[in-house]
C-alpha cells in the first residue's frame, strides 16, 4: 500500500520533462501524435486484447494447436475476465485508492446486474425490453451509486476492519433478501434469467440502429466483411462490445484518479489525519470515491447480465464475489487500477487450464490425446492410475493453486505483479515507456 | 378497491395479533428460549476463538470458519471410526469428549504451525495484509479439503450424514417438561456452551497466560517491555483459537442443521464476525453477550418465519441487520474499546 506516493511523483516528473524538453529539442509534433506518445503503452495492450481473438484462432488452427489449446483462456473466457476485471478495477479504485477495505462491493455489481434483468422482464415501471442497453447500465450504475451512498454515508463513520464488516453486512443482507424474495423471480435462489427479451442486448449509440451490436453468446450479432476482409462470431462482437465498455470505463476512472481529487483519495491512504488538517472534507471524498466505484461496479454487473443473460445471488450479491475482486486486486496489485484486471486474466487462465468442464482444452484433454492410454492408465499407488490423479488433484481444483499462489503473493510480493513493476521502474510503466520513445 | 386493501391490512394485523399472542404463550416462549440458548451456545463456540485471535493480535482470521469446518470433519472421522452400531449412549458421549480432545490439539498443532509460518512475517504490515492471508489460507484449505472428502467418496456439499447418526439416541429425542419441549442436542449444545465459557473465562482470569492474554490485548509493547516473550503468547493464543474453532466444528457435527461439509466454512465464519463485532472485537464477556443477543434473535425469528412470516431468509437477514444497526449505533461494539481494530 505504500507504492502510491512515489508513483505520484514520478507521474509528475514525466509530465514536467515532456512539457520542457521537447520546445527545447526543437520539436513541434502535433498533439495527438504528442498524446500518442504519452500512451504508447495503453495503445500496445490495446491492440494486442484487440487482436486477441484473431492470434487465438491463429494458434489453435496452428501445428502445435493442442499447446495453445490448453494453456491460452478462450475467446468466451475473456469476455469474463473482461467485466470481471471491470468489476475489480471497481473494487481497487476505493480499496486500493483510499485504503478502505470494501468488503460488501458484491452489492454494488449484484445490483447492476439484477436492474438490468429485472428491468428487462418489465418489473420496473418506465423501463422494458424496449430500453436500450446502453441506459440500463447507466441506470445500474446509479442505482448501485444511490446504494453506495446510503451504505457509504452510514459505514464511513467507521475504519479499518470495521468498515469492511459493516460493509459486509450490508451486502450479506441484501444477498439474503434478493436470494428469499419472490417479487425478482419465481424461484429466487436459482437466480433469474431474461424472460422479456428474446434478441441480444446492444452496446452502441442507442436510436442508431448502425452503431449498435448485439452481445451474448447465442443472442449476439455475427459480423461478417468488417473491412472488407474480417468476419467476427457474436462470442467475439461481445469481446470487442465489451472491451469497449470496459475500456472507456477504465479511462474514466483513470482520469479520476489522477485528478486532484484522486490526490486525495490518496492522501487519505496515506494519511486520513493530515489530510483532515490541511482542510479537506475527507468524508465527503470517502463518499464521492464510493459512489464513483459503485457506478462502475454497476455497470459491471450489467455487462454481466448482458452476456449471460442471467444471474443467481451466487454470482451476484454473495461476499465471496467481492473476495475474487480482492484475489485479482492482490495478484494484480492493489492500487494500481489495471493491475486487477491482469490478476484476474491470470486467476481465469489457471482455472480454465484446471477446469473440469472441459470445452475449452485445458490440461486433462490435452494430456489424454499425448501421453498415451498407457501411461494415463499406470498405476500410482494403491490403484490410483495417472488419469484419476490428475482428475482427483488438479481438475475442478484450480482454487486450491490459486488459494497457495496467494499466500504467496501477500508474503513475498505484496505489491503485486503491476505493483511491483512500477516499484521496479519507479513510475507507472506507460510514462517509463512513453519516456523512451522521447 | 381502497375497501378491500384495508381488509387485507386488517387481516393481516388481526393474524399478526394472533401470532404474537401465540408466540407470547408460555409454551412457546420457553421453547423458543431453549432454542435461542442453544444457538447462543453455537455461537459462542464459532467465535471466543475468533475473539481471543484478535483481542491479543490484532489479526481477523477469515481462516477460522475453515478450521471449524476441518474439525467437524475430523470429529466426524473420529466418531465414524470408533463408534459401532452397538455402542451404547454413554460411550458415545465419552466418546464425542475423546474427539473433542484430540480434534483440539490436532488444530491447536496446525494454528501453531499457521501463526509461526505465515502470519508473524507479517506483523509488521497494516492489518489489511492479515486479512488477505488468511482469506488465501481458507481459499486453499476449503478446496484440499474438498479433494480430500470427494477422494473418499463423501459428498462435498451436503452435510456428512455418517456422522450425524453417531449422535447417540437419547440426544436425538425431543423432552417435555410444563409444556416446554426441548431436543435432547439443544441441552447437550448449552451445557458444552457453558462449560467452554467457564473453562475460556478461568484461562483468561485465573493462569498466568490468560493474564498475558489480557495484558497483551490492552498494550503488547508494554507486556514485552516487561519481559514477557510475547511471540510465544501469539503463537499459544493462535493455537488456543484454531483448538476452540476445532472443537466447535466437532460440535456441529452432530447438528443436523449444520453437520461437517465444506460449506459450513463460509456458514460459520460470517456469524462468528457477527458476534465477535457486535461484541466489540477482542472483548470475551462481549462475545458471550452478543452471541446470547445473536441466538435468541435466531431462535426468534426462526419461531416467526415457521410460523408467521413467509420469508425464509428473515432469521439471517435480521443477524445481519443487527450487525450493521450495532455498528451504526456503537461502531466499537457493545463491549469494546475505541482504538482497537481501527485505521
Amino acid at each position: 500500500m505504500a507504492i502510491s506516493s512515489d508513483t505520484a511523483n514520478s507521474s509528475d516528473t514525466a509530465d514536467e520533462t515532456t512539457a520542457s524538453t521537447l520546445p527545447a529539442a526543437g520539436r513541434t509534433d502535433a498533439w495527438y501524435v504528442q498524446y500518442a506518445r504519452e500512451h504508447v503503452l495503453h495503445i500496445a495492450v490495446i491492440a494486442f486484447l484487440a487482436a486477441y481473438p484473431g492470434i487465438y484462432s491463429l494458434l489453435v488452427n496452428s501445428p502445435v494447436s493442442a499447446e495453445f489449446v490448453a494453456v491460452l483462456p478462450r475467446v468466451e473466457t475473456m469476455v469474463t475476465v473482461l467485466y470481471f476485471g471491470l468489476f475489480a478495477m471497481s473494487f481497487d479504485f476505493i480499496s486500493g485508492y483510499t485504503g478502505y477495505l470494501s468488503f460488501g462491493h458484491a452489492a454494488f455489481y449484484g445490483t447492476g446486474a439484477y436492474f438490468v434483468i429485472l428491468a428487462t422482464n418489465g418489473k420496473f415501471p418506465g423501463v422494458g425490453p424496449e430500453t436500450p442497453f446502453v441506459a440500463l447500465l447507466v441506470l445500474g450504475g446509479l442505482l448501485a451509486v444511490a446504494l453506495a451512498i446510503v451504505i457509504g454515508a452510514l459505514s464511513f463513520r467507521l475504519s479499518g476492519v470495521y468498515f469492511a464488516m459493516i460493509t459486509l453486512g450490508f451486502s450479506q443482507v441484501l444477498y439474503v433478501f434478493v436470494r428469499d424474495w419472490s417479487f425478482v423471480g419465481s424461484a429466487p435462489r436459482d437466480g433469474i434469467a431474461v424472460t422479456g427479451k428474446l434478441s441480444g442486448f446492444q452496446i452502441g449509440v442507442p436510436g442508431v440502429d448502425a452503431l449498435n451490436l448485439a452481445i451474448g453468446q447465442l443472442t449476439g450479432d455475427a459480423v461478417e466483411g468488417f473491412l472488407g476482409v474480417l468476419s467476427f462470431t457474436p462470442t467475439e462482437v461481445s469481446y470487442y462490445m465489451v472491451g469497449l465498455v470496459v475500456l472507456v470505463s477504465y479511462f474514466a476512472m483513470q482520469r479520476i484518479i489522477h485528478s486532484p481529487f484522486g490526490r486525495v483519495m490518496i492522501a487519505i491512504r496515506e494519511n486520513e489525519e493530515r489530510a483532515r488538517a490541511i482542510g479537506y472534507d475527507t468524508f465527503r471524498y470517502k463518499l464521492g470515491a464510493f459512489a464513483i466505484s459503485a457506478f462502475f461496479a454497476g455497470i459491471a454487473g450489467g455487462l454481466l447480465a448482458g452476456f449471460k443473460r442471467s444471474v443467481t445471488p451466487e454470482s451476484g450479491f454473495y461476499f465471496l464475489v467481492a473476495g475474487d475482486a480482492l484475489l485479482a486486486s492482490v495478484l494484480g496489485g492493489f492500487g494500481t487500477l489495471a493491475g486487477p484486471l491482469y490478476g484476474h486474466l491470470f486467476d481465469e487462465t489457471v482455472r480454465e487450464f484446471l477446469s473440469k468442464a472441459g470445452g475449452g482444452g485445458g490440461l486433462l484433454p490435452y494430456l489424454r490425446d499425448h501421453l498415451g492410454a498407457n501411461t494415463m492408465a499406470t498405476e500410482l499407488y494403491n490403484g490410483l492410475t495417472v488419469a484419476e490423479a490428475i482428475d482427483t488433484f488438479l481438475n475442478g481444483h484450480a482454487a486450491l493453486y490459486v488459494g497457495i499462489l496467494f499466500v504467496l503473493f501477500v508474503l513475498y510480493v505484496p505489491n503485486g505483479l503491476l505493483g511491483t513493476l512500477r516499484d521496479r521502474y519507479g513510475g507507472t510503466l506507460s510514462t517509463v515507456v512513453a519516456r523512451w520513445f522521447q | 378497491m381502497n375497501g378491500l386493501v384495508l381488509l387485507g391490512d386488517a387481516l393481516v394485523l388481526s393474524g399478526f395479533v394472533d401470532a404474537l399472542v401465540d408466540f407470547l404463550g408460555p409454551s412457546n416462549l420457553g421453547t423458543v428460549l431453549l432454542d435461542g440458548l442453544a444457538k447462543a451456545a453455537l455461537y459462542v463456540m464459532i467465535a471466543s476463538g475468533l475473539t481471543l485471535v484478535f483481542g491479543l493480535m490484532g489479526v481477523l482470521n477469515f481462516a477460522h470458519g475453515s478450521l471449524t469446518m476441518v474439525g467437524a470433519y475430523l470429529g466426524g472421522l473420529l466418531l465414524v471410526l470408533t463408534a459401532g452400531t452397538a455402542t451404547g449412549g454413554v460411550t458415545r458421549i465419552l466418546l464425542f469428549l475423546l474427539a473433542v480432545v484430540t480434534v483440539f490439539a490436532i488444530l491447536a498443532a496446525v494454528g501453531g504451525l499457521l501463526e509461526v509460518g505465515l502470519i508473524r512475517p507479517i506483523y509488521d504490515r497494516p492489518p489489511l495484509y492479515q486479512i488477505l492471508l488468511t482469506f488465501g489460507v481458507t481459499l486453499a484449505l476449503d478446496e484440499f479439503v474438498r479433494i480430500v472428502v470427494s477422494f473418499y467418496g463423501i459428498q462435498p456439499i451436503s452435510e456428512w450424514q455418517a456422522a450425524l447418526a453417531t449422535k447417540p439416541a437419547a440426544l436425538s429425542q425431543s423432552y417435555a417438561f410444563a409444556g416446554v419441549s426441548a431436543r435432547g442436542l439443544a441441552l447437550f449444545q448449552i451445557l458444552f456452551g457453558v462449560a467452554t465459557i467457564v473453562a475460556i473465562w478461568a484461562f483468561l482470569t485465573k493462569t498466568r497466560y490468560g493474564l498475558f492474554v489480557r495484558a497483551g490485548s490492552e498494550d503488547g509493547e508494554m507486556l514485552a517491555a516487561l519481559g514477557v516473550d510475547v511471540q510465544r503468547v501469539f503463537t499459544l493464543v493462535f493455537a488456543l483459537g484454531t483448538g476452540i474453532a476445532g472443537v466447535a466444528g466437532v460440535l456441529l457435527a452432530w447438528d443436523p442443521s449444520w453437520g461437517a461439509s465444506v460449506p459450513l466454512a463460509a456458514e460459520t465464519l460470517l456469524p462468528a464476525f457477527v458476534v465477535v463485532i457486535i461484541g466489540g472485537l477482542g472483548t470475551f464477556r462481549g462475545t458471550v453477550v452478543a452471541a446470547g443477543i445473536v441466538g435468541m434473535t435466531d431462535a426468534t425469528m426462526t419461531w416467526w418465519f415457521q410460523n408467521f412470516v413467509d420469508f425464509t431468509g428473515l432469521p439471517e437477514m435480521t443477524i445481519f441487520l443487527i450487525l450493521v444497526l450495532t455498528l451504526v449505533w456503537r461502531p466499537q461494539g457493545l463491549y469494546g474499546v475505541s482504538e482497537v481494530g481501527g485505521h
